[in-house]
């Protein structure tokens, strides 16, 4: 909403305020100021005659001009075809400032230029309220154009714009008539608007007739103007509708955009001659095609709102009037429509055919009940006094404009309590007629009756917010809650979150957050599927149409744009939920490649492989509470698309199935561009649905240990984990520990076998054991080891 | 009795000379060994009267002790310098990079949300949740944003059918809380998540992106109160010289609402690029809770007030790092991410 401080002036006294001053003050009241500019920009300047106009020797455009500003006498090299001897014009000297850049002196083809003289938009002025000889040229003024003074002073361009970001609850202020009430309330300071007569006090008859068919336009309020003369409207006219950024074509038309300017009530001017017939009619469920005043055919849809007459559309109602009716120079009586229409519709129809003209714009927001009416009034009398017009009939209306005034009611004591303020009952009252909400006392309430435009106060918070915002925020204390206490915590889901954070930090992960929405590609490799996959209705691009239902391809997605940024170790993870269209699951992904730890210096190595995956997965459930038993390790047998089907597993808690974990398939990683990754997949609300066990504190050996390391030769298919399980079942007890160093495969080991070594712990935890005792258990375990696994010891 | 001094003068002087324990080592040999010297001199006894033998060898274990002494001293001597010898052998170059651990990193936007939550819990909230795909009842219209509201259009939606979308705002959050907690007082929690809006992804606009709301209902909550706690929040997270103000704003779930700015914790308040030389950096959504939004979810509007404020974890972590392009969080470069290596 582009703001002309010139127009508020015209309510307002604001001679002890600048437009910086009223942007701040403004904005602090909570109309939140953008900028402010001049409407016209440029520094330097001055009216000046030129004296003497020359060709240019060496060119055959350009002209050498000597240029008088009262004090020196300039030779400038000027380009305009209009430029000539004896005119005034707009001088910009060396040094001066412009949008386009700094004039300097400089010299063109041989000659020197010291300045330029100007045309409007080289100062700019939109382009768009400029003629073409405007525009082609240099700005010639007239003849009262005093040489030596200011030349923007002279044009009523000394204007400034303030642009205004409303908030969606206060489109009243799209009307400069409560946009000045608010700004009076700011200052504290009396606002005069036009005073118009009551045109409905009109009584001439009228033959015209009016009717709304659709729920959607339920007031039209018209009235027909008998006699106008169409000619260019004054120049303050024109200048304050440039300046809130709208073309001055005409009086006529231009009366019906200032006035929709100062009430907010979007008008449209009908050409009476050219109606088909003293009849309109507000219809929707139509469709036909209609030529808008921009020449341009739009269909129009059943739902859209369209004026008709003879059953014909004439306009696109609240967005744009029909080209047939149009204002043009022939034009000499009119009808005017002042209506409401639904903001839903006009939101449907303007967004649809891409026309979001200030007329629609307005209706969107809602305009205030009373609009129609102060509008009307208001071009009665500026048509009268501006376009010499006559012959007014009687209003004439369709539907009805049941406005009830609104009263809301509120205490002091209720006010001070929301607010944690002490104000008095006068420092309120005072703000509340500042606002003009003609507050009545009654005992300790304040009866405010609100004035029509400000549709957003309705209930007694509302009137809190007035109060606040216009004695400051500024002084508000800073208090903390007093009520009862509550425990705040973290919950058994978030803290293990946490933990799992911890850990994989600790470890050299990186947690990375990617995006939810995924195209249809990454869906098919969706990994442990869980139901019907979410789309959004009108997704920004294919690329995020999905919700995604697991995170295997946005992980490595990211591995391989850091692969393909040269780095070399990738250890990621990303907890998340995903959704499907029944359930939502928490999961989390770890992805592992290059090395967790390398340190070439000092010989230390963790390779990013299947094991240290492993052992990490191990890791989380080990510490959040699960004991070794219970987690199961299995062949994946569940998804060896993705994942390495000899080089992957799947992880159990007891019999729920807690994930996928391994070697990326080798197809799928050249599908995503990845190399060398392992990647696990977890649930956490498996980890969750399963109970722990307690810490418990195991009593310290007081008996020394006797270790023994074996070398065993299998068959290469035999799982090691059986091994150790066999030795631990025959151990009669007796085994504390067992630990493989090493699993050999090569020389000296028969092919289609491995070497397996193993250290084991003998203990007891009641006596300290002799050499016979471990002999006999030791040779146990080598018998059952040969028996059950074909295992023989390695000579 | 010459004869014993002499052994004994030589003696010690053998064992002054000793450079290593191994020449010790033969000096004892020579001198206290059952073949050594000083035994030697007890074959001298047989020569001598038995009123002379008594004192003789008296004499020669003196001698013996005087030697052993001696060469104990010695050994003590040559042994620390034996061991300095050997430390000094065992020079290492300090000055080589020690083996670093390399540990991991918390993303940014987790780091925010974590110290966050740390915070308020501190303060007695808890931490609700709440599912992304969420119904248009929770989202919109218990937010006091029926439809066709003006406001609707502030925030696009990603609908997934006409009555469920993806959240726009955690408040969705905070309106099952409402719901679930049937008019119970009092409330105190904040609602961390992402959230969704169909916005081309630029430098400074995202379609995803995450919220941390708070939400306090019950009697006589106050303005105040919410300006007490959001300075907190300044204080704890921008520095403890930071304060804020409150701007007028509108949201429809909020009355009275505000815009909340901390000042510019680049220049402290004088003005800077970071603050567009105001001084003042907006951080944040707030107001009171609307009557019809207590309303709505069964609470006694004449019974009780409340406040709540939406703070977004990008523009935090932005700003506290001084991160110039929202994308960052979501391309996760690893040299990004590897800035974060610790809580600020």
């Amino acid at each position: 909403m582009k703001i002309s401080y010139n127009w508020l002036k015209q309510y307002i006294n604001l001679d002890d305020v600048t437009p910086n001053e009223l942007a701040q003050k403004l904005t602090t009241a909570g109309i939140e100021i953008e900028a402010v500019e001049p409407f016209v920009k440029g520094t330097n300047l001055v009216i000046a005659k030129v004296e003497a106009c020359e060709d240019h020797p060496d060119s055959d455009h350009l002209h050498i001009t000597k240029v008088n500003d009262g004090t020196n006498v300039y030779q400038v090299v000027c380009g305009a075809p209009n430029v000539k001897a004896g005119i005034k014009v707009i001088f910009a000297r060396s040094g001066a400032k412009l949008p386009g850049g700094t004039i300097k002196k400089t010299t063109v083809r041989g000659a020197e230029s010291n300045g330029m003289i100007c045309a409007l938009f080289e100062l700019g002025v939109d382009k768009k309220f400029l003629r073409e000889d405007q525009i082609n040229g240099i700005e010639i003024l007239g003849d009262d154009a005093v040489v030596g003074e200011d030349p923007i002073k002279y044009l009523g361009l000394d204007d400034v714009v303030l642009d205004a970001s409303l908030t969606p609850n206060r489109a009243d202020l799209l009307g400069m008539w409560a946009l000045a009430k608010e700004v009076g309330a700011v200052l504290r300071k009396e606002v005069h608007l036009p005073k118009c007569p009551d045109s409905a006090l009109i009584n001439e008859p009228t033959h015209f007739h009016l009717a709304s068919e659709t729920t959607k336009c339920p007031y039209f309020l018209g009235k027909v103007v008998n006699k106008v003369v169409v000619k260019p409207s004054p120049k303050w006219m024109q200048d304050q509708l440039h300046a809130a950024g709208i073309k001055a074509i005409n009086n006529v038309v231009d009366i019906s955009n200032y006035v929709m300017l100062e009430t907010g009530q979007p008008l449209h001017f009908y050409n009476l001659a050219k109606l088909a017939n003293q009849d309109i009619v507000v219809k929707d469920n139509i469709e036909m095609s209609l030529t808008a005043l921009d020449g341009i055919s739009y269909d129009v849809h059943k739902d859209d709102i369209v004026i008709t007459t003879n059953g014909v559309p004439t306009g696109l109602a609240g967005i744009m009037g029909g080209d047939d009716s149009k204002i043009d120079e022939e034009t000499t009586s009119i009808f005017i429509e002042a209506a409401h229409f639904n903001d839903v519709a006009i939101r449907n129809t303007a967004r649809r055919l891409g026309l979001s003209t200030e007329a629609a714009t307005r209706f969107i927001k809602g305009i205030e009940p009373m609009a129609a009416k102060k509008a009307v009034d208001r071009c009665v009398q500026l048509l009268s006094e501006l376009a010499d017009a006559e012959g007014f009939e009687a209003n004439v209306e369709a539907g009805s404009n049941d406005y009830e005034p609104i009263i809301v009611k509120e205490t002091l004591q209720h006010c001070n309590q929301l607010l944690g303020t002490n104000f008095t009952a006068q420092q309120v009252e005072e703000v509340l007629n500042a606002l003009d909400f003609k507050v009545k006392r009654e005992d300790d309430e304040f009866i405010c009756h609100i004035p029509s435009y400000r549709t957003d106060i309705k209930i007694a918070q509302d009137i809190d917010e007035e109060v606040i915002r216009l004695l400051g925020y500024d002084d508000l204390k800073e208090t903390l809650p007093q009520m009862s206490a509550t425990v705040g915590a973290l919950d058994p889901r978030q803290k293990l979150r946490r933990m799992i954070k911890d850990i994989l930090v600790g470890m050299g992960l990186n947690e990375i957050v990617t995006y939810t929405l995924t195209k249809s590609e990454h869906m098919e490799d969706t990994i442990m599927p869980f139901g019907e996959y979410v789309q959004v209705m009108s997704p920004l691009s294919e690329d995020r149409r999905y919700m995604r239902s697991s995170l295997m391809a946005s992980v490595l997605s990211c591995i391989a744009y850091n692969q393909n940024r040269q780095s070399a170790n990738n250890n990621l993870f990303e907890i998340s939920a995903v959704t499907t269209q029944d359930k939502v699951q928490e999961r989390l992904a770890i992805c592992l490649s290059g090395h967790l730890q390398h340190d070439r210096l000092h010989q230390v190595a963790i390779k990013s492989d299947f094991y240290t995956l492993k052992g990490i997965i191990y890791d989380i459930l080990e510490r959040y509470g699960f004991n070794e038993s219970r987690i199961m390790i299995k062949e994946n047998n569940i998804d060896t698309t993705h994942f390495h089907p000899y080089r992957s597993a799947c992880v159990y808690i007891g019999k729920d199935l807690l994930g996928i974990f391994g070697d990326v398939h080798p197809s799928y990683a050249a599908k995503m561009d990845v190399q060398n990754c392992v990647y696990a997949e977890l649930l956490l609300d498996v980890i969750l649905n399963n109970k722990v066990s307690k810490v418990r504190f195991v009593p310290l050996d007081k008996y020394p240990s006797v270790s023994r390391d074996i070398a065993l030769v299998v068959k290469e298919d035999v799982q090691v984990q059986k091994i150790i399980e066999t030795i631990k079942r025959n151990s009669n007890q007796l085994v504390r520990n067992v630990e493989v160093f090493d699993i050999y495969q090569g020389e000296h080991v028969e092919k289609g076998y491995k070497s397996v070594a193993l250290n084991i712990i003998y203990q007891a935890g009641d006596h300290t054991l002799k050499d016979d005792e471990i002999n006999a258990c030791h040779n146990n375990i080598l018998d059952n080891l040969q028996n059950k696994l074909d295992a023989k010891l390695r000579g | 009795m010459e004869k014993v001094q002499q052994v004994k003068n030589e003696g010690l002087t053998a064992i002054e000379a000793c450079e290593s324990l191994e020449q010790l080592n033969q000096v004892r040999i020579d001198y206290l060994s059952k073949k050594g010297h000083v035994q030697g001199l007890m074959s001298l006894m047989k020569d001598l009267s038995k009123e002379e033998k008594p004192a003789f060898g008296q004499e020669v274990n003196d001698c013996k002790q005087a030697l052993t002494q001696a060469l104990e001293q010695k050994m003590g001597v040559l042994q620390e310098s034996a061991l300095k010898a050997k430390l000094a052998q065992e020079k290492i170059d300090i000055s080589v990079a020690g083996h670093k651990p390399i540990i991991g990193t918390v993303h940014p936007l987790m780091m925010i949300q974590q110290e966050l939550e740390d915070l308020f819990v501190g303060m007695g909230y808890s931490v609700a949740e709440g599912p992304e795909m969420e119904l248009d009842l929770y989202n919109f219209e218990r937010a006091n944003l029926p439809k066709d509201h003006p406001a609707r259009d502030m925030q696009d939606t990603f609908y997934i059918t006409p009555t469920t979308l993806l959240r726009t705002h955690t408040t969705a959050i905070q309106m099952r809380v409402l719901e679930q907690a049937k008019g119970q007082l009092p409330i105190k929690l904040i609602c961390p998540g992402k959230v969704y809006r169909r916005d081309d992804d630029d430098a400074t606009h995202s379609h995803q992106f995450m919220q941390m709301e708070g939400l306090v209902v019950g009697e006589n909550i106050t303005l105040t109160d919410l300006k007490g706690t959001l300075s907190f929040f300044a204080k704890k997270m921008f520095g403890e010289d930071r304060e804020i103000r409150f701007r007028p704003s509108y949201f429809p779930f909020t009355e009275p609402s505000v815009e909340v700015d901390v000042t510019c914790h680049m220049c402290g308040g004088k003005g800077c690029n970071v603050c567009k030389q105001t001084g003042w950096i907006e951080i944040l959504g707030a107001g009171m809770v609307h009557p019809n939004v207590l309303e709505m979810s069964g609470f006694d509007r004449s019974k009780c007030s409340g406040f709540a404020f939406g703070i977004g974890l990008e523009r935090v972590a932005m700003l506290k790092y001084g991160i110039d392009d929202i994308r960052n969080f979501y391309t996760n470069d690893v040299r990004f991410l590897k800035n974060f290596n610790r809580f600020d």
